[in-house]
């Protein structure tokens, strides 16, 4: 095969490559509103379920997009809590090259791998212990504790990057290491910090797995952190799980609608970026 | 002339290398002195050691001493921070800290109390001016400093370097990143600066250091080779060394007498040429050859030293061809 030849091939794979990925996004979406978008009505964001647990056929799923957002919301808050902290623990300043951190991003990745049932599982088993009933709060904890790995790794990626002159420049000027670290290098992380906090969001909001056994699942919106509540991912679940057409139509409906509220963040931050983009040093 | 920065039996290692050895020279106040020498020599970091950022460095023994002001910068029981801020640098590429060019002004003003807003604007205002950079960005001082040009950066750099008040200004060839209008415009704010501030200044540039230097130090290998009075290094170095890298570097004001091109020319043919067109020079004479086979761009000096002449610089003058300047 002549050099010609072989370029236009690796176009050609290339191309294809990215059509199956852009092409499979599509389908996705074409399925899910094909499907659901003859369910959708105003009344499926503003009200919640007539019927317990999906099954009337009428109502909305207001307590699910509420749940979810508050579970995501909450998680992706106090995961940030201690992500950035943690990440920036884990640059050389402090514990840096150290035998510590490179134990530590290990089993960071070992937990970014670990399936979400496992982390439920585990929620539920101390919260038995607790005597804690399913709730929002220990749905938030749970899926906080999924995020992490995904916030610190990413952060810990971005942060990396930051480079030494910058550091140096606000070394010179007397800085302490705090100082530099939350003052120059976080600024320039930023865009990056942002990325992994929506990641894990997007994380936080499609996990069904681990907030099934901690968070329960319930018709009404939670009013308190001690009550369960409903989320997106275990609507679809159980309405698709059931034998009636119109509520499996419900279910590509509620689908539909975490879609367009993953892709909306996602959109934002987009949009936002620009802004947290101005003062960067290249 | 007073003493502002005493250096004794200064020694740095990076792991096995030695970088730095035994530097003892004392640094006069008010006045600029140029730290010369060619790449690799130790230069910078004889001036990381000075506000010890080369603590960054890892793998770094350092030992000695640095008395600024009678405080030892090595000590390690000192507070750095304050030793760093009586030490502005200014480095080798601009590197504005990712906020506006107010922030990047205020920000050390700021990390070091000062809160009061009106107190800021003024000290922003005041710190830009001596910088020279005040008329250009009045009107934009909210803007992101990497909008600005290399030049403007490099001036910005000054400008928050002096906000914080320091007494001594490390320059890392301060120049190198700027071209030639914004360099100029940089010496000129730093003979200014001289009279209130001790400036040490590496630079790879002779002409420069001739320009701005009172005192000038020759490292070599990670030694000091020669320090004294500009004039006298300068113009009358007493080390071989010395005169040799001045020499190299003066080379464009170099008499040629003989210009001989051998582009085109394969080893060891081109080497044949120059060495005929040698034979009839007289001795001390200057040849330059000019030659495209890369080869050559090693050969041929080490053919003309091993023949005893001497091999006055080596240089890429385009893309393809290089000058070789040989004094019988």
């Amino acid at each position: 095969m002549d050099r010609h030849t072989e370029e236009k091939l690796f176009r050609v794979l290339m191309i294809a490559s990215l059509l199956i990925v852009v092409g499979s996004l599509f389908a996705v979406i074409a399925v899910v509103v094909m499907n659901g978008v003859s369910a959708l009505s105003i009344s499926m964001i503003t009200q919640t379920p007539k019927g317990g647990y999906y099954l009337g056929k009428e109502g909305g799923i207001l307590n699910a997009i509420v749940g979810s957002l508050y579970l995501a919301a909450g998680s992706m808050l106090l995961a940030l809590l201690v992500s950035l902290p943690a990440a920036l623990a884990l640059q050389r300043e402090y514990i840096g090259k150290s035998k510590a951190a490179y134990y530590v991003r290990l089993s960071l990745d070992v937990l970014w791998g670990t399936p979400s049932i496992v982390y439920g599982a585990f929620g539920f088993t101390v919260m038995l212990y607790l005597g804690m009933r399913a709730s929002l709060l220990g749905g938030i904890i749970v899926l906080a504790l999924l995020q992490m790995p995904i916030m610190i790794r990413t952060m810990d990626e971005v942060i990396k990057l930051v480079s030494v002159e910058l550091k140096e420049a606000s070394y010179t000027l007397g800085a302490t290491r705090l100082e530099t670290t939350a003052g120059v290098v976080v600024r320039q992380a930023l865009p990056g910090i942002v990325t992994a906090a929506l990641l894990a969001f997007g994380r936080g909001i499609g996990d069904a797995a681990s907030i099934l056994l901690t968070t329960g699942y319930t018709d009404r919106i939670p009013s308190s952190l001690f009550d369960p509540a409903a989320s997106l991912p275990l609507a679809v679940f159980f309405q698709l799980g059931t034998p009636f057409p119109e509520v499996q139509q419900r279910a590509y409906a509620s689908a539909l609608i975490l879609l367009v509220i993953v892709l909306a963040l996602s959109m934002l931050s987009r949009a936002m970026s620009k802004k947290f983009m101005r003062n960067i040093i290249r | 002339m007073k003493t502002h920065i005493n250096v004794q039996n200064l020694n740095a290692f990076y792991g096995e290398h030695q970088a730095l050895r035994n530097i003892s020279v004392e640094i006069p106040e008010k006045q600029i002195t140029a730290i010369i020498g060619p790449s690799g020599c130790g230069k910078s970091t004889f001036l990381k050691c000075l506000n010890r950022l080369i603590d960054l460095t890892e793998g770094v023994r350092v030992s000695g001493k640095i008395l600024v002001d009678g405080t030892d910068v090595l000590d390690r029981g000192i507070e750095i921070t304050e030793v760093r801020r009586k030490m502005g640098l200014l480095p080798q590429r601009p590197n504005p800290l990712p906020m506006s060019i107010y922030d990047n002004v205020a920000y050390g003003l700021r990390i070091h109390g000062t809160r009061d807003r009106k107190a800021l604007n003024e000290k922003v205002e005041h710190y830009l001016k001596i910088a020279g950079l005040w008329d250009e960005v009045k009107d934009r001082l909210r803007s992101p400093a990497a909008k600005l040009s290399i030049g403007q950066q490099q001036r910005l750099c000054l400008a928050r370097g002096l906000a914080v008040e320091p007494e001594i200004i490390l320059c890392d060839e301060p120049t190198s990143a700027l071209d030639p209008l914004s360099s100029q415009h940089i010496e000129q704010q730093l003979l200014k600066l001289s009279e209130r501030y001790t400036i040490v200044i590496v630079t790879h540039n002779i002409h420069q250091a001739m320009r701005l230097a009172d005192y000038v130090v020759h490292f070599y290998l990670g030694e000091v080779v020669e320090h004294g009075e500009a004039s006298e290094v300068l113009e009358n170095p007493k080390d071989e060394r010395t005169r040799a890298y001045i020499n190299g570097t003066f080379l464009t004001q170099i008499k040629i007498d003989t210009e001989v091109n051998l582009k085109g020319n394969k080893c060891p043919f081109n080497f044949v040429y120059a060495k005929q067109a040698l034979h009839n020079l007289e001795p001390g004479k200057v040849m330059r050859v000019i030659v495209d086979d890369p080869m050559a761009v090693t050969e041929v000096p080490r053919g003309m030293e091993a023949d005893g002449h001497k091999v006055l610089n080596v240089k890429q003058i385009n893309s393809t061809d290089w000058a070789i300047v040989i004094q019988k």
